[in-house]
């Protein structure tokens, strides 16, 4: 993607993205809701076009030949709609025979994708009678028919239960031990946590930062702490909690719960633990909350909104 | 241009059209309605104690006096929803990622929508022309004319019908625009223009009655007479009417973009 960007009248939902999906990795495409990233994945898929800038697939423009830049890409957008009055098989044989598969590949590979979808006792009825989770998968099996080289996936486990978001997880895992390209959209930070190497954050249209989930956990300036004493701390003894070093911000959450911000490394940890325990404050619990991921995406959210 | 690739993926395409016209009941329901019609046609003057036209034009008169309403009908049901229905029902998520240019969806939603139309239509002719063999003992080419005429007609509702389809947001609205524009509007202004003295050459109900014409000539009403072009003009109107809305409706459907 160079310089992509899409603008509805004076709204701007994509400003000009710079951004590359190297070869088999899993990319998370992080950002909360009206970001930009259906709109920058609906520019990928062709469904709508760039106000300015390029994005290719394989290298190929997919403005100026979609058809073949979208040959060896599977996709799942939003949650799709299907035609009701066709079965899971009936569309995976309409895909199937519009990308010039075989008959004998489209019932080989309808068979094992609605299996690894867990359909296969669906695969005969019709679509107009299935749940959202239903189609969602559905929508899984049709962009792993063709056994694509890159998958294109807007929330993939939107509407799914807990347990079929699992599911879908373990079979974008599963791509991606295959060597396959994702490029995964989400506002679900564990999950992209759980299934992507590397990530990148936008928000208002702009992408904000990139890189592996390793680079990024270490770009967070502050971590999330939970500490639980015996007494609920007094106004004057959390203010000195406040006063400690590296400690950004203190918020008591009731029943002796205490949620602080604080800067630097395990270090600095040991040091706010160590003066608590000292000052005589009797300290309970003391835990981590959230991920450093997590609170990068916070920090980055809360910048823009600024 | 269309290429061989692209033909084959419309023929995919005009086939699951098909199939929805099977499965949501549309060809059915068409079929019933042309049964009720020709029952109607030979069941009512032996009912009422009237005799049958003598001459098998004149015969089979009858029947195309309802052909410009089979038409839009077919229009209205073929081929109304055709592409907004991909964007209103989100349909377009599961079609447009795959490979295949938007050209490509339209000429096979034409294709199955012009099949299914001259389907319809072939089969109240052929209808027509068996029950006119039997009852007048006799068939005219003017019969086989007026069929052409019909296939034609259709053709240009069924270009208007993509028109639509591809501009406006809604199925209901592109349905019933579609309808009333050949039932009712189009009249209107062929009336107005010919109240004018404007010849309503270009407007296709107008041109419709060559469907009528071709097998008997016009009752003339004093005071009042509907205009009809010639064949020739009747044709290249339909032709016109098929191809520009054709082409705009590629053009449009090309470049709308799945918002929803």
């Amino acid at each position: 993607m160079k310089g992509l960007g899409k603008d509805y009248g004076a709204f701007t939902a994509l400003g000009a993205l710079d951004l590359a999906i190297p070869a088999g990795t899993c990319f998370g495409y992080l950002g909360p809701n009206g970001a930009g990233k259906s709109t920058t994945i609906k520019i990928l898929t062709n469904l709508i076009r760039p106000s300015r800038g390029q994005a290719q697939l394989f290298g190929v423009d997919v403005q100026r030949s979609p058809t073949q830049a979208l040959r060896k890409v599977g996709t799942v957008i939003e949650t799709p709609e299907f035609y009701g009055y066709l079965s899971p098989l009936e569309l995976l044989e309409y895909a199937g025979r519009l990308r010039g598969m075989s008959r004998t590949d489209i019932a080989a590979r309808s068979e094992a994708v609605l299996k690894t979808v867990k359909l296969t006792g669906w695969a005969d009825k019709r679509v107009e009678t299935f749940s959202k989770g239903m189609k969602q998968r559905l929508a899984v099996a049709q962009a792993l028919l063709h056994e694509p080289d890159l998958l294109i996936l807007d929330e993939p486990t939107s509407g799914l239960d807990p347990r079929g978001m699992a599911e879908v997880r373990d079979i974008v895992k599963s791509l991606k031990r295959e060597g396959r390209t994702i490029f995964m959209s989400s506002h679900l930070l564990g999950e992209v946590q759980e299934v992507c190497d590397a990530a990148a954050l936008i928000d208002h249209g702009k992408l904000l930062l990139q890189g592996t989930l390793d680079e990024l956990a270490r770009r967070a300036d502050t971590t999330a702490f939970q500490a639980t004493f015996l007494a609920p701390p007094n106004p004057d003894e959390l203010a000195w909690i406040g006063g400690l070093p590296g400690v950004k911000s203190v918020n008591p959450s009731g029943n002796g719960v205490v949620e602080f911000r604080l800067a630097g490394g395990p270090e600095a940890q040991v040091a706010v633990i160590s003066a608590i325990v000292r000052s005589g404050l009797q300290l309970t619990a003391f835990r981590p909350v959230g991920t450093a991921l997590e609170q990068l995406y916070l920090e980055q959210i809360q910048e823009t909104e600024q | 241009m269309i290429g061989k690739e692209d033909l084959r993926q419309a023929f995919v395409v005009a086939s699951y059209e098909i199939r929805k016209y099977l499965r949501s009941r549309r060809l059915m329901g068409m079929s019933v309605l042309l049964a009720l019609i020709i029952g109607l046609i030979l069941g009512l003057p032996p009912a009422l104690g009237s005799p049958y036209p003598s001459s098998p034009n004149d015969f089979v008169g009858t029947f195309a006096g309802f052909t410009g309403l089979l038409a839009v009908l077919c229009g209205v049901l073929f081929a109304a929803d055709a592409l907004c229905s991909e964007h209103e029902k989100r349909t377009g998520y599961f079609l447009f990622p795959n490979p295949v240019r938007r050209e490509t969806i339209v000429l096979g939603k034409l294709l199955a929508s012009l099949a299914a139309s001259w389907m319809i239509l072939l089969l109240y002719y052929a209808a027509a022309t068996v029950a006119a063999l039997v009852i007048t003992r006799s068939v005219t080419w003017e019969i086989g004319l007026s069929a052409a005429y019909a296939l034609a007609y259709v053709a240009c509702v069924i270009g208007v019908a993509f028109l639509l389809s591809s501009v406006l947001k809604g199925t209901i609205s592109s349905t019933v625009l579609t309808f009333f524009l050949f039932t009712l509007i189009f009249g209107i202004v062929g009336a107005l223009l010919q109240v004018g003295k404007v010849a309503p050459w270009f407007i296709p109900t107008q041109a419709a009655g060559i469907i009528s014409n071709v097998l008997s000539p016009p009752s003339v009403f004093p005071g009042f007479s509907q205009f009809v072009p010639d064949a020739a003009t009747s044709l290249a109107v339909f032709a016109g009417y098929f191809v520009i809305g054709s082409i705009v409706a590629t053009v449009s459907f090309h470049r709308r973009e799945l918002k929803t």
